[in-house]
């Protein structure tokens, strides 16, 4: 909604209430303990994968009063990161600074600069600086390392509070403050500081594991460049399953985060699969304006002991009916007749490989099919140069002619695409800010195999990616392992995929004919698509090194 | 519950902000279902008409419709007034047909004589034409002339059909349909037992009225089904039909076969303005069908279902233009593309199309799938169920089935039937506030730094018993926004199902608009009536 002229009208149209923020109020949300994970010390890594978690109500002599909590085999942990709602400048291929409503890191900041999650566990995410962040950061400081949530503090009001009440023998006004006085209250000035212009294409890379609680902070700094605007933003996660409503992101469904506000996402991670996040704010506007990220979930095979064989794991994952998918005749008791879950896509494989744990994988798949050695997310998207200017000033915006011009692979078009690390960009600012932090390059050693996490969040056309040399392999489509519910795997290889905004799918390259020194391209054949807007050469393309 | 238009709703945002807390139990009650018209013998005409647009457009079009009453409508002028079949609307009528029967259409052309020929195309389906003149796919109707296409309906499933006659320009026009075939047998466990619990009425709530067309999509026991929505997808230039009508205008009168008395509109470059399901655009997609307000688009677009219950999906991609159909909340599992069920190669009794988060329409296809909604995984009680409480509902046991769900007989008129047990009275929030407890893992914020949505419930919450639980110690304290589902009547968990081409979400340039719409997943306290 960035025309002053339409901007009453759409307001009213989408029956929005506008009511003012009266204070900041940012803080963030990473609990070290909870019902789900009760003991704070297991909740910094992953624990092994050996049993279904077993669950006693918290009223024995009277179950039906109260609820499941865990009574052994705790699995997953808690996921922490929080996230700007801004904007922000890219690097376009072709040389040219593109103004974006974006998304930045305001946790994880070294992790996403060097083209990881920027997902932390509560004993990383709950540190704090030490030091004076600055505007730019990690951009502006040497070896920067950090990477606890941004404004993170002790809530000095609450620890003196409890002093007093201590030395008067008086209630505690904060009874669950911890030692470290560290309970989610934020310095607004480290977050506008470090928030200010740190947009990012992609958005924030996010990984979670099956099991995990997560909790994202979405702190909305402002729109720098558009101080007409008062935009909210949300964040919606794309293709999760039973999904809230409160918690989906979609402003005319729920709550929508004014500037100055922060708002945090909580989800007991959905079933492992490669999804995507994006802002659901005017979505035509704020997705073409750039914010749209990645998110993938990991699945609990990866946690299964190497002496464990991937088939009995999938078989225990029927114990808890949360992570069941029975299918006729799968040899688990009790038997059943036809599969039970109409939507569930990871039943007991047909074909028993007898393969152990101990890999990564894209999807508990029981067989070892899905195994790969390195991954890669890669998010296709598209820029309209015009649409952009147009929303970095004060002129109404068209919807029906936009034309993107720039192609995009991880916010990149070729040859960025290759060029290793993070991208930086100056600003309106005059700060440099990593602006692209993700290459889209493919790295696999020879013999290896490599799992593309392909997504697509364009919002004007289809978009075709093609592999010229090595196969690709399509194992898992909306984030969905593809195969029957009888349990037969329905993989297909190809030397191209199709994917409409909205959609994503997984592919493995396997590098196992390969030799060292090899190189391929993926691009498109859309051929007018390999431009950088006016450059008759670039755009959706990158390379594969075989290593 | 009284009907409300939709666009009304969204206008009075506007002017009544103060007003919106006095008029919370206002809630739309445009509930869709998948109306059409029943053969097997059917006499349609097409004709031109305008369609209205949200915009306050109006725009020349062509449509298939009805020049006498037909056999019957589905669901009947009983269970859905307004029923009707006008002389033209878009989409064309959906054709109800049983599987097996032998099928005969009429279609006489009543399009304007510089229109040309006009005609019918039944993909899928082994077509025998007569009485029409031989045309480049199918014979066809010339102008005042008709034609008759005679088929067996051997596939069950959701077909489209359209015109084969200079199809760019007249699909375009508006010339498309749905045909739906329903299976001349649907399989025993459809029907026993019966557990469509919404037809016994939750606690407080009146028992449900029934709008399937059948049981089952096909006659596979996979393919068993609650509730049933059509979604239509085309887009819309409307330089194509301004210079249409131009045209027409200009040869009225003229005879057919004179020199010029023909349409010369180029459909190239195409740029389409108007994005619509069933028709219509966002919001007018959530009134009513039979709308009087849209007399040629009787079809509306605008699913509510209750948690656990199987619904159909009939999609159909009716334009020129792919547009990716992205439903929030859950997968849609495919059964059939063009009626052609999708079953595992190794065991007929299980399904093996995709499960999707984003149904792609390509131009011509029909896809049936399979959506629920249980919010199993949420991992706290969606119900806000409370055992401290003195509220009787807050206090709803939940007795796991062999799945993990409260589904027994004792719970058939249960609001909270199909819960997710593993969660049952599990804490959201980590603060108590109202009638809801703490002790869960997370801090809900301050409500004054949001903006709450038209659709917003009024809090993390299903139904009204829970909201109003939870708003507040001091009673019901609704949001100020949140009028088309009201946190004490409705309180729906609303998901938005939509275009991810996010630039088809919009009417000739304005947002919202276009190819959107609500999708609500109700509480049973909240009757769901699908018969506007
Ligand atoms: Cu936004």
């Amino acid at each position: 909604m960035s025309s002053k002229i339409v901007g009453t009208f759409v307001l009213a149209l989408i029956g929005v209430a506008v009511q003012q923020a009266t204070a900041q109020s940012f803080r963030v949300q990473c609990p070290a303990s909870t019902i789900t994970h009760p003991t704070a010390a297991n909740n910094n890594s992953e624990p092994a994968y050996t049993a279904a978690t077993t669950f006693v109500s918290t009223n024995p002599s009277a179950p039906a009063n109260g609820y499941l909590v865990p009574s052994a085999h705790v699995n997953g942990a808690i996921k922490c990161q929080q996230i700007s709602g801004g904007d922000g400048y890219a690097s376009m291929g072709d040389g040219t600074q593109t103004y974006m409503f974006s998304f930045g890191p305001l946790s994880g900041l070294a992790d996403i600069a060097s083209g990881n999650p920027g997902t932390e566990f509560p004993n990383t995410f709950n540190t704090t600086y030490p030091g004076t962040l600055v505007p730019g950061d990690p951009a502006t400081t040497p070896g920067f390392t950090f990477n606890g949530a941004v404004g993170l503090t002790p809530d000095l009001d609450c620890v003196s509070g409890n002093t007093i009440a201590t030395a008067a023998g008086s209630a505690l006004p904060c009874p669950n403050l911890p030692a470290s006085g560290l309970d989610g209250h934020v310095d607004p000035r480290a977050i506008m500081d470090v928030g200010v212009m740190n947009g990012n294409i992609p958005a924030p890379l996010m990984a979670i594991d099956e099991d995990d609680e997560y909790f994202l902070t979405l702190t909305n700094v402002g729109m720098i460049m558009r101080p007409d605007l008062f935009e909210q933003h949300t964040v919606h996660f794309h293709g999760y399953p039973n999904a809230s409503a409160f918690y989906d992101g979609v402003p005319d469904a729920s709550v929508a985060i004014n500037i100055g506000g922060s708002f945090t996402y909580y989800y007991l991670a959905p079933d492992a699969g490669t999804y995507f996040w994006h802002c659901h704010i005017t979505p035509p506007e704020h997705l073409q304006m750039g914010m749209v990220g990645q998110i993938y979930v990991r699945p609990r095979q990866n946690r299964v002991p190497a002496t464990t064989s991937l088939y009995s794991a999938l078989q225990v994952q029927q114990v808890d009916l949360r992570t069941a998918c029975r299918r006729p005749n799968d040899g688990v008791t009790p038997a059943v007749t036809s599969a039970t879950d109409i939507l569930c896509t990871n039943p007991l494989p047909a074909v028993q490989t007898g393969l152990n744990g101990g890999g990564k994988y894209a999807y508990n798949d029981g067989d070892g099919s899905t195994r790969y050695d390195v991954e890669y997310p890669i998010q296709i998207h598209g820029f309209d140069p015009n649409f952009h200017f147009v929303g970095m000033t004060f002129n109404p915006e068209g919807f029906a002619d936009m034309k993107d011009k720039y192609f995009l692979l991880n916010g990149r078009s070729y040859p960025d695409t290759v060029t290793p690390g993070s991208m930086e960009t100056e600003s309106a600012d005059s700060v440099k800010h990593f602006s692209q932090p993700l290459p889209a390059i493919i790295n696999i050693t020879h013999g290896q195999k490599a799992l593309l996490r392909i997504s697509d969040l364009d919002v004007t056309e289809y978009q075709t990616l093609a592999s010229l040399g090595i196969p690709m392999q399509v194992v898992g489509y909306n984030a969905k392992l593809l195969r029957d519910q009888a349990g037969n795997n329905l993989y297909y290889t190809t030397n191209s995929i199709t994917l409409a905004g909205g959609e994503s799918l997984d592919v493995i390259l396997d590098a196992t004919n390969n030799t060292t020194g090899q190189v391929f391209y993926l691009f498109t054949p859309q051929l007018d698509h390999l431009s950088n807007d006016a450059e008759n050469f670039g755009g959706l393309m990158t390379e594969v090194h075989i290593n | 519950m009284r009907p409300m238009n939709m666009k009304n709703v969204l206008l009075k945002t506007r002017l009544l902000l103060a007003a919106i807390v006095a008029v919370a139990s206002l809630s739309a009650t445009a509930h869709a279902a998948a109306p059409g018209i029943t053969g097997p013998n059917f006499t349609l005409t097409a004709q031109p008409a305008y369609l209205t647009q949200p915009d306050g457009q109006a725009i020349y079009s062509w449509g298939y419709g009805c020049t006498r009453t037909p056999a019957g409508f589905k669901p009947s002028a009983t269970l859905m007034p307004g029923t009707a079949c006008p002389t033209m609307q878009v989409p064309g009528p959906t054709l109800i047909v049983t599987q097996g029967q032998s099928v005969s259409i009429t279609l006489t052309n009543q399009l304007p004589t510089a229109a040309g020929n006009t005609s019918i195309l039944f993909p899928g389906f082994n077509v025998t034409p007569a009485g029409g003149v031989a045309g480049l796919l199918t014979e066809e109707a010339i102008p005042g002339g008709t034609v008759t296409y005679n088929f067996v309906a051997s596939t069950p499933g959701t077909h489209s059909y359209y015109s084969g006659t200079q199809s760019d320009l007249q699909i375009e026009m508006g010339l498309y349909g749905a045909i739906i075939v329903v299976p001349s047998s649907a399989p025993a466990v459809c029907t026993s037992p019966a557990i469509r619990s919404n037809l016994y009425g939750a606690a407080g709530a009146n028992p449900e009225t029934d709008f399937r067309l059948a049981t089952a999509a096909y006659n596979h026991a996979k393919t068993c089904y609650d509730r049933e929505y059509l979604f239509q997808f085309a887009e819309m230039d409307p330089n194509i039909h301004n210079q249409a009508l131009a045209q027409v205008t200009a040869r009225t009168g003229c005879v057919t076969g004179a020199p010029g008395c023909s349409l010369e509109v180029p459909t190239e470059p195409y740029h389409p303005a108007y994005f619509l399901i069933n028709g219509r655009s966002m919001p007018d997609d959530m009134d009513a069908n039979y709308s009087p307000m849209y007399p040629h688009q009787p079809y509306n677009g605008n699913p509510h279902m209750h948690p656990g219950e199987n619904v159909l999906l009939r999609i159909i991609g009716q334009g020129r233009w792919q547009h990716p159909f992205h439903e929030h909340a859950n997968h849609v599992r495919i059964l059939a593309r063009d009626g052609n069920l999708i079953l595992s190669s190794t065991d007929p009794t299980s399904l093996a199309g995709p499960a999707l988060f984003t149904t792609t329409t390509t131009p011509g296809v029909a896809m049936d799938g399979i959506f629920y909604y249980t919010g199993r995984g949420l991992n706290w009680d969606m119900y806000g169920h409370n055992p401290a409480s003195t509220d009787t509902s807050a206090k709803l046991t939940c007795t796991p089935d062999a799945n993990g769900y409260n589904t027994g007989p004792a719970a058939y008129s249960a609001i909270n039937y199909f819960e997710w047990c593993q969660d049952h009275n599990k804490p959201l929030q980590a603060a108590p506030f109202g009638d809801v407890a703490g002790g869960g893992p997370v801090t809900l914020p301050d409500a004054n730094i949001f903006t709450n949505g038209a659709w917003y419930g009024g809090s993390p919450y299903l139904g009204p018993d829970a909201t109003v639980r939870a708003t507040g110690p001091t009673g019901v304290t609704p949001p100020s926004g949140t009028i088309a589902n009201s946190p004490g009547g409705e309180a729906g968990f609303a998901f938005m199902w939509h275009s991810h081409n996010e630039r088809e979400i919009t009417t000739n340039n304005a947002f919202p608009g276009g190819m959107m719409m609500m999708m609500l997943i109700d509480s049973r306290e909240f009757t769901i009536d699908e018969s506007n």
